[in-house]
C-alpha cells in the first residue's frame, strides 16, 4: 500500500472540484440544531451500555492566537491577553465537570489532543493545571499506546517548555510551518524562522516525543516552485515522523481572515499542481510513505505500519492507529462523536460560556445517525483509510446487497473507473494509485446528502 | 433512498391461517390439526399487541394475570425489585419465547416485564388457553415443556461459577436459543445493556466488559458495539459446560 500515486496533472485538473474532507459522515453542515443536551445524555448512557464500551478520545480546542495568519479557516480569536486563557480554562473545567461523570469510570482515555487556534497560547503551567483536572475526572490509560498530542506554534514556543509538556505526558507534537519562503510568510502574515522551528523539533526529540508532525500548505500567495522546494528540503532534512501537505482553500466568503490576502498573488492552478507534484516527488524520494489525503509518514511511523496492516482509522483529529473510540470534544466549536451521534459546541465564545455558566452542556447542533448514515459512514471511513472496500465483508457486516444498495452510486463510480481512478471488481472496489490523490472525490459518490448546487460554496477544492 | 436490506433475524408475521414461524405454540397446535383460524373460531385469542417502545412495561409485578404472551420481535427483560430496592434481572426473552409463564400459579404477575427495544407480542388469553389445553394434549404438553424450561433457566446460574464460565454460558445459551428459532447461532445482536447482563450474571458491569474483551483478544468472539460473533464457538461451549451441563 505504500507505493506512490503517480502525478497526472491533466487528471487532477479535471477533478479539481469541491468535495468534503469527510472527517465525519454526515459532514458538519448536515448537523441539526434540534439535537440537544438530552439527546447527548441519552447517547452517552447508551455508549456506556455496550458490552465492551469504547475507549475515550478527548479533543480540547484552544481558540486563541496572538496574531492572525491570513490563510486560516479555523475557528480562532486573536488576542495577547493571557487572562482570556485563564477564564477559558475555568470554563473548560466546568465542561469537564459536567461531561466526565456521565462516562462509566472503567472507560479509559486512550487519546488526548490539544488543537486550535494555538494550544501553546496557554502556558505550560496553565496546561498542567488543566491536565491535572482531566486526570482527576477521567480514567486515563496507563498504556504506552496512549497518545497525548498538541499542535504547536513554534513562534511562541520556548524549547525549554517542551520538556515541561513531556513531563505532563505529551508524546506527540504537530508543528505549523506552511512555508519557509520569506515572501510567502510576509504575504500570509506569519513570520517564522527555520531556526526557531528546528529548535522546537529538536526539543521534542530530546524530550522523548514519539512523533513529530510538520504541516505545510501549498497554494499560498507568492508561493513558487523554487521557494517551496527549499522549504521541502529543509523540512525533509529535519526528518519529522509525519508531514502533512494541505491544499490552501481560498474561501473568503466563509473565512473572514482570508479577505486580507491579496488574491492577485495566489498561484495559478498550474503552479498549484506543480507545487503538489513537487511535494509528492520530494517526499517519496526522501522515503516517506503516502498515508492518504494530505498525509505522509516515515515507514517506521505507526501510521505507515497501521496502514500496511489495514488497521488505520480516521477521526476529527486526522488519521490515527486507535480503533474506534468515543470522542469527546471540549471547548468552543469542538465536535463530539459518541455512539452513533455527532454533536458540536457553539462556534462563538459567548454562547459556549453562557451554556456552561447556567450549568448546561454547550451544544449547538448535532445528528443521530440513521441506519443509512451508519452504512455510508463506515464505507467512507474505510475508503479514506484503506483506499479499498471488500464488498463481501461489507455486505456481511451491514446485511445488505451491495450492488443493489449502491446501484446509483456504482453508476457514478463507473465513470471514475473509466478515468482510471478506481478499479471495480465483483468483490472489491479499489482506488488505483492515481485515484489515491482523489479519495474524497470517490468518497463523495457515496454521500447521500450531496447535491451539486450546495457544494460549490461550501467546500474547498480537492487538490 | 435505495434501502434494500437482506432478510434480518426478526420473527416473521404469520397470517390469518398460519402462525408466526417462531411461535412457541405453532407446532403444538398444528400437530392437533388446528390452524390459526380454527383457534380463532374457538375464541382462543391469538392477539397481536405492540409495539412496545424501549423502556415500556408490558406488565408489572402485582398486575392481575390474564395472559401469557409469545415474543414476536424484540427482547423482553423480566425483573423484580428486592427488599433493598435493587433491581434483580430474572431473564431475557427472545422472539418465539413466552413471557408470563411464572404467573400461571398465581393470580398475579410475580415480576415486571419491560421492553428492551421495540417489542411485538402475541398474546394468549390464559383462561381460554388453559381450557383449550385440557382438550388438546399437544398444547398441554407444550405448556408443560415451556414451564419446566422456564424453571430450569433460573436455576442455571445459582452455582459457584467463575465470571468466564458465566459469560460463556450466557453467550452459548443465547446462541442455542437463536438457533432453535432458525436464526444465526454465531452472530447476533445483544439487545440487553451491559448493566442488565451483569445483573443477570451476578457480575460487576466492568467485569462483563473485561471478560468479553479477553474473549475477544483470545479470538473466541468478535464484538462491535452490540453485535457479537462467536468465532470459536466450540471453545466457548467447553467453557460453558459446567453451567449448562450439556
Amino acid at each position: 500500500m505504500n507505493s506512490y500515486p503517480p502525478f497526472d496533472a491533466d487528471l487532477l485538473r479535471r477533478y479539481d472540484r469541491p468535495g468534503p474532507r469527510y472527517t465525519s459522515y454526515p459532514i458538519a453542515p448536515q448537523f441539526s440544531d434540534k439535537f440537544n443536551e438530552a439527546n447527548l445524555f441519552d447517547v452517552i448512557r447508551r455508549s456506556n451500555e455496550d458490552p465492551i464500551p469504547k475507549p475515550i478520545s478527548i479533543y480540547v480546542h484552544v481558540p486563541f492566537c496572538v496574531s492572525p495568519c491570513f490563510y486560516c479557516g479555523c475557528n480562532r480569536i486573536i488576542t495577547r491577553d493571557v487572562k482570556r486563557g485563564e477564564k477559558y480554562l475555568e470554563d473548560l473545567m466546568k465542561e469537564v465537570a459536567i461531561v466526565a461523570p456521565l462516562f462509566e469510570q472503567d472507560r479509559e482515555v486512550m487519546q488526548l489532543h490539544f488543537g486550535g487556534g494555538t494550544p501553546n497560547f496557554l502556558s505550560p503551567e496553565q496546561i498542567r493545571e488543566f491536565m491535572d483536572f482531566l486526570l482527576q475526572n477521567f480514567h486515563f490509560s496507563t498504556s504506552e499506546n496512549r497518545d497525548t498530542s498538541i499542535e504547536i506554534d513554534p513562534r511562541i514556543m520556548r524549547p525549554d517548555d517542551i520538556a515541561a509538556l513531556a513531563a505532563m505526558g505529551f508524546n506527540r507534537a504537530s508543528l505549523g510551518v506552511q512555508d519557509f519562503d520569506p515572501d510567502v510568510q510576509e504575504a500570509v502574515n506569519r513570520i517564522q524562522s527555520v531556526e526557531e522551528t528546528l529548535a522546537v523539533i529538536k526539543a521534542c526529540r530530546d524530550s522523548g516525543f514519539k512523533s513529530v508532525n510538520v504541516d505545510l500548505i501549498y497554494g499560498l500567495p507568492k508561493q513558487t516552485v523554487s521557494g517551496f522546494a527549499k522549504t521541502l528540503d529543509t523540512v525533509i532534512e529535519a526528518r519529522p515522523d509525519r508531514i502533512a501537505v494541505y491544499s490552501y482553500a481560498h474561501m473568503p466568503h466563509l473565512f473572514k481572515p482570508q479577505r486580507q490576502l491579496d488574491e492577485t498573488q495566489l498561484p495559478s492552478g498550474e503552479t498549484k499542481l506543480s507545487l503538489l507534484q513537487l511535494a509528492i516527488e520530494k517526499l517519496s524520494q526522501a522515503g516517506y510513505c503516502y498515508i492518504g489525503m494530505d498525509h505522509f509518514a516515515l515507514p517506521e511511523d505507526e501510521l505507515a505500519i497501521a496502514q500496511e496492516r489495514g488497521d488505520l482509522h480516521r477521526n476529527f483529529m486526522g488519521y490515527t492507529t486507535h480503533a474506534e473510540s468515543d470522542l469527546i470534544g471540549l471547548g468552543v466549536s469542538s465536535i463530539s462523536h459518541i455512539g452513533e451521534s455527532f454533536s458540536q459546541n457553539p462556534r462563538d465564545l459567548p454562547s459556549w460560556e453562557n451554556a456552561l455558566e447556567s450549568g448546561h452542556l454547550p451544544i449547538w447542533r448535532g445528528t443521530q445517525l440513521s441506519e443509512d448514515d451508519i452504512i455510508r459512514a463506515d464505507l467512507i471511513q474505510h475508503w479514506m483509510c484503506q483506499s479499498e472496500i471488500d464488498i463481501v465483508k461489507f455486505e456481511d457486516r451491514h446485511n445488505i446487497y451491495f450492488n443493489e444498495y449502491f446501484a446509483e452510486e456504482l453508476k457514478k463510480l463507473h465513470a471514475l473507473a473509466e478515468d482510471g481512478l478506481v478499479a471495480i471488481s465483483p468483490t472489491h472496489l479499489k482506488a488505483t494509485l492515481r485515484g489515491r490523490l482523489l479519495l474524497r472525490i470517490i468518497a463523495a459518490c457515496f454521500d447521500a446528502y450531496l447535491n451539486p448546487s450546495a457544494t460549490v460554496l461550501q467546500f474547498s477544492k480537492s487538490i | 433512498m435505495n434501502v434494500k436490506r437482506r432478510p434480518s433475524p426478526i420473527a416473521d408475521d404469520g397470517d390469518e391461517f398460519h402462525f408466526c414461524s417462531t411461535c412457541a405454540f405453532s407446532s403444538a397446535c398444528q400437530s392437533e390439526g388446528f390452524n390459526k383460524s380454527a383457534l380463532e373460531e374457538l375464541h382462543v385469542l391469538v392477539e397481536h399487541i405492540g409495539p412496545f417502545r424501549e423502556g415500556e412495561h408490558i406488565f408489572r409485578e402485582g398486575d392481575d394475570f390474564n395472559a401469557i404472551a409469545a415474543v414476536r420481535g424484540g427482547t423482553v427483560k423480566t425483573y423484580v425489585i428486592d427488599t433493598e430496592g435493587n433491581e434483580q434481572v430474572l431473564g431475557f426473552f427472545l422472539p418465539g419465547e413466552v413471557i408470563g409463564l411464572n404467573a400461571i400459579h398465581h393470580a398475579k404477575y410475580p415480576c415486571n416485564a419491560v421492553a428492551l427495544d421495540t417489542v411485538m407480542l402475541c398474546r394468549f388469553s390464559f383462561p381460554k388457553m388453559a381450557l383449550l389445553a385440557s382438550k388438546m394434549h399437544g398444547l398441554q404438553a407444550q405448556l408443560f415443556r415451556l414451564l419446566s424450561q422456564d424453571i430450569g433457566k433460573a436455576a442455571l446460574l445459582a452455582g459457584d461459577y467463575s465470571a468466564d464460565q458465566r459469560m460463556a454460558a450466557f453467550l452459548i445459551a443465547l446462541s442455542r436459543r437463536y438457533a432453535a428459532r432458525g436464526f444465526s447461532a454465531t452472530r447476533f445482536h445483544l439487545t440487553m445493556s451491559r448493566t442488565d447482563i451483569a445483573n443477570y450474571l451476578r457480575l460487576a458491569p466492568e467485569t462483563v466488559s473485561r471478560v468479553l474483551r479477553r474473549f475477544q483478544t483470545e479470538g473466541l468472539i468478535q464484538v462491535e458495539r452490540r453485535e457479537v460473533e462467536l468465532t470459536q464457538k466450540d471453545q466457548l461451549e467447553q467453557l460453558a459446560k459446567p453451567v449448562l451441563r450439556n
